[in-house]
């Protein structure tokens, strides 16, 4: 129960009366803002919303009802959280708003920069926001002529940030000095981990450029395989030339699959680069078109899935290298999953092997 | 050609019966039609008693397994001959499919 002086009752009926107003903008609002950062690319943790309660907001006004002259005055009744997975994403997503919105900057604040070079704690990005005078046709129905609180900061930051609210300042009890502190050292913990995060991505991100180039100028054999190099090497369809040559044995149209799964078995069978990958294309082609021809020169089937020619490039290789039933066995474990069934294909191909040309060679 | 559609339990069931040939899959496509409804779960394709699939029959197969990618389901094909695993292993079919 809140004792409010008339003053305060005024702007609380006023409240009461446009919260419809800001449970509508709320919802645009928030919809809007998950179009744009998708639009930008940008990955979120999360976006969290809320319109202030009644027992909120007369707390505040209950505490310092007199700063504020009317409703508008107070810029955090619509208050909205977004929270990224790395601290640079925090600039990037201020960017967003400041193209979105009207920053109103005399009352946005950095509380990333209010720390002392000694000193850790709650770190998050405060902006006050109106809709812009001129937005977009579609955003024209929105009815918002209050301003609203945008907070961003990262997951780590959130975390730190919920804790220390629920263990100090939402008890509104004044904690020991010793936990306050050791709070504190957490922060520059998680600001040092922040950094760490955001340090990864970005020598990731250059990690897959210089490989990526490494695969566009051919120096296959400098490029390590895993799963950012195959996808990179993938993208100049490297089995296209093999796909082809087999469906034109019955003039077969060719289904596109993902061939990430070839990864695996290429390891498997020992490749450590794409040199190797792109030698195995080099060295066994034929005997996978062979295989084709021995199988699907008697049918009439004109559909294949693009996973047909690396299939057929892995078992060339495991027969002419003496692989035998069990490497077979092993091939299509890897592929398809474990399955007794797996035995019969291994079977079948040892029986058709020795009719295939490159076998005898 | 028959297909008998059962849903249970969340799961659509189509048991195929018989040669699924050129005639056969324009007979049948209304079937799959009807399978592709159900393409937002799991669509379990039991050919225990199919005993032939050609390649507009394997069409049929792939439409309803792009159809569940784009509505987030998946297609389980079920008891297959050594015949039709054959015709999926030349094909590569046999990479696209969960195959039990």
């Amino acid at each position: 129960m809140y004792i409010l002086d008339p003053h305060s009752e005024a702007i609380m009926d006023e409240y009461r009366k446009q919260r419809p107003v800001f449970r509508a903008a709320e919802r645009a609002i928030v919809k809007r803002l998950r179009e744009s950062l998708a639009e930008t690319g940008i990955l979120v943790a999360a976006v969290e919303s809320r319109v202030k309660t009644e027992h909120s907001l007369a707390g505040k006004l209950e505490l310092k009802g007199s700063k504020y002259k009317s409703l508008a005055d107070i810029t955090d009744i619509l208050g909205i959280r977004l929270i990224t997975f790395y601290l640079d994403d925090v600039d990037k997503v201020a960017s967003a708003l400041e193209r979105l919105f009207d920053i109103d900057w005399e009352n946005s604040v950095d509380k990333r920069r209010l720390h002392e070079v000694d000193s850790f704690g709650y770190q998050s990005l405060h902006y006050i926001c109106r809709l812009k005078e001129s937005r977009a046709e579609d955003e024209a129905e929105i009815n918002m002529p209050y301003r609203f609180e945008i907070q961003m900061r990262t997951l780590l930051q959130h975390a730190w940030s919920n804790i220390y609210h629920d263990t100090g300042y939402k008890s509104g009890v004044e904690i020991p000095r010793e936990y306050i502190r050791n709070l504190n050292r957490l922060a520059g913990m998680l600001e040092l981990a922040d950094e760490q995060f955001s340090r990864i991505r970005s020598e990731l991100t250059d990690y897959r450029r210089r490989m990526q180039a490494l695969v566009a100028s051919g120096n296959l054999d400098d490029v390590p395989l895993d799963g950012d190099t195959f996808r990179s090497y993938l993208d100049l369809a490297p089995f296209q030339r093999l796909n082809q040559r087999i469906a034109a044995i019955n003039q077969a149209e060719i289904q596109e699959v993902p061939l990430i799964p070839f990864l695996a078995v290429f390891k498997t069978i020992g490749c450590q680069t794409l040199g190797d990958v792109a030698r195995i294309i080099k060295d066994y082609s034929e005997g996978a078109y062979q295989i084709a021809c021995y199988q699907m020169g008697l049918t009439d089937l004109d559909i294949i899935a693009s996973s047909v020619g690396p299939q057929d490039l892995c078992i060339a290789l495991v027969l002419k290298n003496g692989g035998g039933r069990s490497g077979l066995r092993r091939l299509f474990d890897h592929l398809l999953g474990p399955s007794e069934s797996n035995d019969m294909m291994a079977e079948l191909l040892i029986e058709q092997s020795s009719s295939f040309p490159f076998m005898n060679q | 050609m028959n297909i008998n559609i059962d849903n249970s339990n969340g799961v659509t069931t189509a048991n195929l019966e018989g040669r699924l040939d050129t005639p056969a899959s324009t007979e049948v496509a209304p079937c799959f039609e009807q399978l592709k409804e159900a393409a937002g779960g799991t669509v379990v394709l039991d050919c225990s008693k199919l005993s032939y699939i050609s390649s507009s029959g394997l069409r049929l197969f792939l439409a309803l397994r792009k159809e569940t990618s784009v509505k987030g389901g998946k297609v389980i094909v079920r008891n297959i001959s050594d015949n039709i695993r054959q015709v999926f292993m030349m094909t590569g079919f046999l990479n696209m499919f969960e195959i039990q």
